[in-house]
């Protein structure tokens, strides 16, 4: 066969052109290389400039725009949404609402919006990623006809935290549930966050109670998965919702046969002071449940003293970690159930009382 | 007689011209999905994302760091500093003292005040006899465990056990992690439940400044050595990885810089010793989970940046290559269950095909063409203008790839910023086939050889300054 191509009469011209074809693209490569760092250096340069002119305009400024140039590149775009976006961060009021302004002036969202729809679907999610960061009501429409006709699922997690952002009330939150419940489960850590945004913006808006009410209706509601449920427990803990404290003992004696559910409800119990379930938590059957109550016992374990040293024996090693550091810091009962520990014949609890006493010491 | 040279002169001819074709439209066909990959990734990874996870109150996952050490004297007290220094919400950094027969230990216990400490380890993996625990009084959550000398894979292991935190990060002693190297990574793990494991790109710490555990000049090593060692650095993770990524078929996690989920690799019994842990705990994550049917993902990202020496002497270059050479023979062999088996899909058919095919018989047929195409030549039987073009189309197709890996380094993270260092690299690239590459076939070659040995080889390192 290779006869048959090297004595094909254009064999070696086509050989030479391909050798001339490769140093060309090769010069041109290196050619390339040189005049795309200048520019992304000159870019970069210029977008640094823009970012620090804006972000002085809006806070000092009453009209920005006067100040400062339209933006025309997508790197201008992107130096006043980040500046922007960082203004809305650290401020409120008047300032905030100038940085506002300026998107609508500037057109910066009506740009992004027009990117959300873009073909290639991470443009897409840079742009709701932008979007979702300005924190404007008015991109709650959007972003809900925009999650209708997403089809890629990378971008509809992004509209959910963009939504997740700028709730209003119960109804929103029963909507972003449904959502979530309707997408394949992404992490505990997304949804977590999708609940904690949201409970935050409540929060600000004081309008807590809307979060009790949602956690009531969802906790019976089949068409909410029920590791949604888990997770909007665990942002009640993160963002610390007193107002879900009544729901919990409801939710824990709701799911009996939930183990995460049980365990997130302890904890989140726990973290608002209530300390009511941890003797039963401390008893139950899955480790996670006895888990969440353990890592809690110290807060109140002068009575639950028996319960904590009886887990030094537990066959989950952080159960016997913690049972032991819990009873560490539990005054004189709990060290001298150290004590007892360490120097009884079990190998394992010995072992870890001997750490937890070392530890209570220092 | 004349039958068995015309087979021999026509098997030598199709053998090298077929290599030849097949392997660089591999390489050039890596690069163009790594340029796929390395433009969404541009466009994915923001800095918002990492905000929120330094700024958000739980919108991490804590991790293990844990620095497997044996003989690091050197570079620990910088490097574990430097470790400390992270942007990160929580973790524990873990170093374990594989046996060391220098002043790691005391200097650790020196620099950083480490008291004994009665923690008990898990007893998860195996791993060599423990000879002491040692916590920090000046930084809680930094750990030191000396143990028997049982290697690396076997130190890595002793971290797993003491490790509080689902998910842990390897790192060599003798590397340092840019402050937001851990965020990046492990962000990974906040955004995707399969995500088992993940590395970032190794970059050669050898020509920059670094000041406070930090690297804040980066520059071309001055010395042809260390400076084509960037280059091949480059070529592998950001030609190479990244395009294996997007074939969802990763086979290897620098053992430098690598983020595991640790349910996982408790799973798979731990690292396994031998002197290419690396690829071979991946190998096996991938068939625990194809047999298992566990939905996972391997990863490379190319943002997370570790810094690391390479050697600077041709002795320790060819140990270290000949130590990595070893180490994929071993993987392959131990995994070989892996090759051509439709059970594993594309991990098979293309990641571990291109272990096998590429990175395994290749030297043996690149070293068969350096021999046979002369021979053949000499005695008339091989065209010279044709044999002249074949070499001509090789090199100028193989400094093509390198360049074309230097501009996806600089499409994106434009680490090098002289213009000299920039052009130096391209020159390098065409500076490669004139006694490097050759120098690396030859200790390629006697890896195969003698691939049974598991000597790690001594390995010299410079102060961090």
């Amino acid at each position: 066969m290779i006869e048959h191509i090297t004595h094909s009469p254009r064999f070696y011209e086509y050989v030479g052109w391909a050798v001339l074809l490769l140093a060309a693209f090769n010069i041109f490569q290196v050619a390339y290389l040189l005049w795309n760092k200048a520019r992304v250096d000159r870019s970069e340069r210029r977008k640094d400039e823009l970012k620090r002119l804006a972000a002085t305009a809006v806070v000092t400024s009453l009209s920005p725009a006067d100040l400062l140039p339209p933006p025309s590149s997508e790197e201008e775009y992107a130096a006043y949404a980040e500046s922007i976006a960082s203004v809305l961060d650290s401020f409120e009021g008047e300032i905030a609402e100038r940085a506002a302004g300026l998107l609508v002036t500037f057109g910066i969202g009506a740009h992004y919006r027009k990117l959300a729809r873009s073909r290639a679907w991470y443009k897409r999610c840079n742009a709701v990623d932008i979007l979702a960061v300005f924190r404007l009501e008015e991109n709650r429409d959007f972003f809900t006809e925009l999650l209708r006709a997403e089809p890629s699922d990378d971008v509809k997690y992004r509209i959910v935290r963009g939504l997740s952002l700028i709730v209003r009330g119960a109804e929103d939150l029963g909507e972003l549930a449904c959502m979530l419940s309707g997408l394949p489960y992404l992490t505990p850590k997304y949804t977590e966050d999708v609940f904690y945004n949201a409970i935050t913006r409540l929060k600000a808006a004081g309008r807590e109670d809307d979060f009790g009410v949602f956690m009531g209706r969802i906790m019976r509601d089949d068409r909410v998965r029920t590791l949604i449920k888990r997770d909007c427990l665990t942002a009640c803990y993160a963002a610390i919702c007193e107002r879900g404290r009544p729901l919990l003992k409801e939710y824990y004696a709701a799911h009996p046969g939930e183990p995460e559910i049980l365990a997130a409800c302890v904890r989140a119990l726990a973290r608002t002071g209530d300390f009511t379930l941890l003797p039963e938590a401390l008893r139950h059957p899955d480790w996670r449940v006895r888990l969440a109550a353990i890592k809690n016992a110290h807060l109140c374990c002068e009575d639950l003293t028996p319960e904590i040293a009886a887990l030094l024996s537990d066959p989950n090693y952080h159960l016997r970690l913690n049972a032991a550091l819990a009873l560490a810091r539990a005054g004189e009962r709990g060290l001298a159930a150290l004590r007892a520990a360490a120097a009884g014949n079990d190998r394992f609890a010995a072992d870890i009382a001997a750490y937890a006493l070392e530890q209570g010491a220092a | 007689m004349t039958f068995l040279l015309w087979l021999s002169v026509h098997f030598t001819q199709y053998t090298v011209f077929f290599y030849f074709l097949a392997v660089n439209s591999v390489y050039t066909l890596l690069i163009i999905f790594a340029l796929r990959d390395i433009i969404r990734h541009a466009h994915l990874a923001t800095s918002r994302a990492a905000r929120r996870q330094l700024s958000g109150e739980f919108y991490y996952k804590p991790v293990s760091i844990i620095v497997p050490a044996h003989n690091e004297g050197t570079v620990i007290v910088q490097s574990v500093k430097a470790l400390l220094n992270l942007h990160y919400p929580e973790f524990e950094v873990i170093v374990v003292n594989d046996g060391s027969t220098d002043d790691t230990l005391e200097k650790l216990r020196r620099e950083f005040s480490l008291e004994p400490s009665k923690k008990p380890l898990r007893l998860q993996v195996p791993h060599e006899r423990v000879l002491g625990r040692y916590k920090s009084a000046e930084h809680p959550g930094l750990f030191v465990i000396d143990k028997v000398n049982g290697g690396k894979a076997d130190a890595i292991n002793a971290g797993i056990n003491a490790s509080a935190y689902p998910i842990f990060c390897s790192i060599d002693a003798d590397s340092l992690l840019e402050p937001d190297a851990l965020l990046k990574s492990s962000k990974l793990f906040l955004e995707d439940d399969e995500l088992i494991a993940t590395g970032g790109i190794i970059r050669v710490l050898n020509g920059c400044t670094v000041r406070n555990g930090s690297v804040t000049d980066i520059k071309l090593p001055d010395t042809s050595l260390e400076a084509l060692q960037v280059l091949e650095y480059t070529r592998a993770f950001l030609s190479g990885r990244t395009g294996w990524n997007a074939l969802k078929s990763l086979m290897i996690i620098s053992g430098a810089f690598g983020v595991f989920r640790k349910d996982m690799v408790v799973a798979v019994n731990g690292y396994r010793r031998t002197v290419g842990e690396d690829m071979d705990l991946i190998m096996r994550l991938h068939r625990h989970c194809r047999e298992k049917n566990i939905p996972y993902k391997i990863l490379f990202v190319p943002d997370p940046v570790c810094w690391t020496q390479a050697p600077f002497t041709l002795g320790a270059l060819r140990r270290q290559r000949n130590r990595w050479h070893r180490g994929m023979i071993d993987a392959l062999l131990t995994n070989r269950e892996m090759i051509l088996n439709p059970k594993y899909g594309a991990a098979s058919f293309l990641g571990v095909s291109y272990f096998l095919f590429v990175e395994l018989l290749g030297p043996l047929i690149e070293l068969f063409g350096y021999i046979s195409v002369p021979v053949l030549w000499y005695f008339g039987l091989l065209d010279t203008r044709f044999m002249v073009m074949l070499m001509l189309l090789a090199v100028l197709w193989g400094v093509s790839i390198n360049i074309s890996a230097v501009v996806l380094d600089t499409y994106n993270f434009r680490r090098y910023r002289r213009n000299s260092d920039i052009l130096r690299l391209c020159l390098l690239g065409a500076g490669e086939f004139l006694g490097y590459r050759q120098i690396m076939l030859v200790e390629r070659l006697r890896a195969t050889l003698t691939f049974r040995r598991t000597h790690w080889g001594a390995q010299v390192r410079k102060v961090i300054r």
